[in-house]
């Protein structure tokens, strides 16, 4: 890639000069054009090379190993064309997986995102302090997943955790947080002790909303749920669509019921406790544990899909209901 | 603060005190939550192995055992780990924030037939699942030869993020355009142009990017899980798989104490560059 790179820099640099010479007083203008044509594909080709190489060529590759029985070690696959996407069809494991993702995108992505911007409008309250309440409110969405991990392992841990020394203050019994059926709910948990991520982003939607709506709003009595409602949440509509997109994504590709899980390595990716394997822990575990590379990839390209398909509802539907605020004026 | 335009009524006043108490009572209590976890995570690295073990649960250590700290530190190469750590982010991050850089003026100063459809792939690429493309990209690497050295994440850094690109771009896209069109009539090329005048005006948003991807890597577990050998990987892979005694059972209070040692530089990190990581992130959802 440096080798491309290189060459095709030196190639931009030589047409510079050539162009330079006879054509300045001839046609100045369109030599300038063409300069600046090889100029943006120089500029733009390590992106342009890296998606075609890291990107497109290893999904084609997926899609082609999707077709066929390969292992990763014995010589002797073959092509067996939709034989994997029938028997995904038929096993029980990928539906059940499948279903589970789908019920944590919708649970997960809904209330990190009341959670975030709730949080914001407390913050962006005239307070003391508030800039340190937004800091430290901040600062989980700053830790990274395997600290998260460890860290609530030892929360909800049947033993030392604090959460079931504070049921035992109360008179309830001590719960298996990370065990089925509960480990869900700490995945949960973990999940929505990062919405200070969602509460920076709505922040900065928050602060763009033109004083002048709230004080007009106020003046005609309007109640403040009511401003909030009709006047807050629909600008900021762009950036909690935004954060639905984006949220759906991460939250299907989470490996949080790994680090969850006693044993986080690829091994371990078999024993996650049943209400955690989640559909991208079932493609992890087809790929690295079991070593059905054919199959992992029909499952891969299976979960693409829906994401494509679900990122396009999701714009789809909200096209009625997003408002894109787009009178430069009314912006402040 | 909306009331002190009107007559002070007293049952106003009141109102408006005991709003303000509650408001400050719940944001006190919610931040409480949200510390709460990595508070826990603390205790947990100063307790003994006893206290850690004990049912109920032992809230606070008797004694502050902080030479747990130190032996989390000698029971595996805590050191050689973030070493690797350390190195791994610094190559990704600088040259994934120079190519970014790179695509963005790209994106930003200059023109040609089909910018419009490759920025839509660009900004469509941002939603792509990084996790769906990288198993099969590991089996690609693992062809090349290339698993256990850090050639992917060479690549990677060569390649630009989309979404740092992006960052640059807009920023870019906002300077004047006199700041070029001097440079030319000077006969300047536009790798000078972006070199002397473009890159060295962008400090903000260089160092803005640069964070955002040291932090990416050294929180990244799955990538150095599955493309590193254990004895080479990260303090991420450590951290989570090496804390066990010559048993193999988990020594939980060292992993906790471990785990914050971890956790703490990217903890500061952000409190120093507080406001180039705020700027990144809400930069992304104002488009």
């Amino acid at each position: 890639m440096t080798v491309g790179q290189i060459s095709s820099a030196q190639g931009g640099t030589d047409t510079a000069k050539a162009a330079d010479r006879p054509a300045a007083a001839n046609r100045p203008r369109i030599s300038m054009n063409a300069r600046r044509q090889r100029a943006f594909y120089m500029f733009t080709s390590p992106w342009i090379i890296g998606f075609l190489l890291l990107t497109i060529a290893p999904m084609a590759y997926a899609l082609w190993l999707s077709f066929t029985t390969f292992d990763g070690i014995s010589p002797h696959w073959r092509y067996v064309g939709l034989d994997n996407y029938r028997e995904l069809l038929s096993d029980s494991v990928t539906w059940d997986a499948l279903g589970r993702t789908g019920l944590f995108a919708i649970t997960s992505v809904p209330l990190s995102i009341i959670g975030g911007l709730g949080l914001a409008v407390l913050v962006n309250r005239p307070l003391k302090a508030r800039g340190l309440f937004r800091t430290l409110l901040y600062l989980p969405a700053v830790v990274p997943p395997v600290g998260a991990g460890i860290a609530f392992k030892q929360l909800f841990d049947t033993n030392s955790g604090a959460t079931n020394g504070a049921l035992n203050i109360f008179g309830f019994d001590a719960l298996g947080w990370l065990a089925d059926p509960y480990a869900r709910y700490v995945l949960l948990m973990v999940v929505l002790w990062g919405a200070g991520n969602i509460m920076i982003i709505s922040l900065a939607g928050l602060q763009d909303v033109p004083r002048e709506l709230h004080e007009a709003a106020r003046i005609d009595g309007a109640s403040a749920w009511r401003t909030f409602r009709s006047i807050t949440v629909p600008l900021l509509s762009p950036v909690l669509l935004f954060q639905t997109v984006t949220g759906v994504i991460a939250s299907v590709q989470t490996i949080m019921p790994l680090l969850l899980s006693a044993d986080a390595t690829t091994a371990g990716v078999t024993a996650i406790p049943q209400s955690n394997y989640q559909y991208m822990m079932h493609v992890f575990a087809q790929y690295f544990a079991v070593g059905r590379y054919g199959y992992a990839s029909a499952l891969l390209w299976v979960l693409f899909v829906l994401i494509l398909v679900a990122t396009g509802l999701i714009f789809r539907f909200s096209s009625g209901v997003v408002f894109y605020n787009v009178d430069p004026e009314a912006k402040k | 603060m909306t009331v002190t335009s009107l007559p002070p009524k007293s049952a106003a006043r009141v109102r408006v005190r005991v709003n303000r108490l509650v408001l400050y009572t719940v944001l006190v209590a919610v931040t409480g939550l949200f510390l709460g976890p990595f508070g826990w995570l603390v205790l947990a690295g100063l307790k003994s192995p006893e206290e850690l073990a004990a049912s109920p649960v032992h809230w606070l250590p008797d004694t502050i055992q902080w030479h747990n700290f130190a032996d989390a530190f000698h029971l595996i190469d805590f050191l050689g780990y973030a070493r690797n750590s350390l190195v791994i982010a610094l190559i990704y991050a600088t040259l994934v924030t120079l190519s970014s850089a790179w695509v963005g003026f790209g994106f930003a100063r200059l023109n040609a037939p089909g910018k419009k459809i490759l920025f839509g792939i660009l900004l469509g690429s941002m939603m792509l699942p990084q996790l769906i493309t990288l198993f099969p990209t590991y089996l690609i690497f693992a062809k090349l030869g290339m698993v256990d050295t850090y050639w992917p994440w060479v690549l990677w850094g060569l390649s630009a993020a989309p979404y740092l690109v992006f960052l640059f771009r807009q920023f870019f896209a906002g300077l004047p355009r006199e700041l070029e069109e001097a440079a030319i009539i000077d006969g300047a090329g536009y790798i000078q142009i972006f070199w002397r005048i473009f890159l060295p005006q962008s400090w903000p948003v260089l160092s803005a990017s640069f964070i955002i991807a040291f932090t990416w890597t050294w929180g990244d577990y799955i990538a150095p899980q599955l493309l590193l050998s254990t004895d080479h990987s990260t303090l991420a892979v450590a951290v989570m798989t090496t804390y066990v005694n010559g048993a193999g059972a988990p020594v939980a209070n060292l992993q906790a104490a471990a785990s914050v040692m971890y956790v703490v530089p990217i903890l500061l990190i952000f409190l120093v560059a507080q406001r180039g990581f705020v700027a990144g992130m809400s930069t992304s959802g104002l488009k």
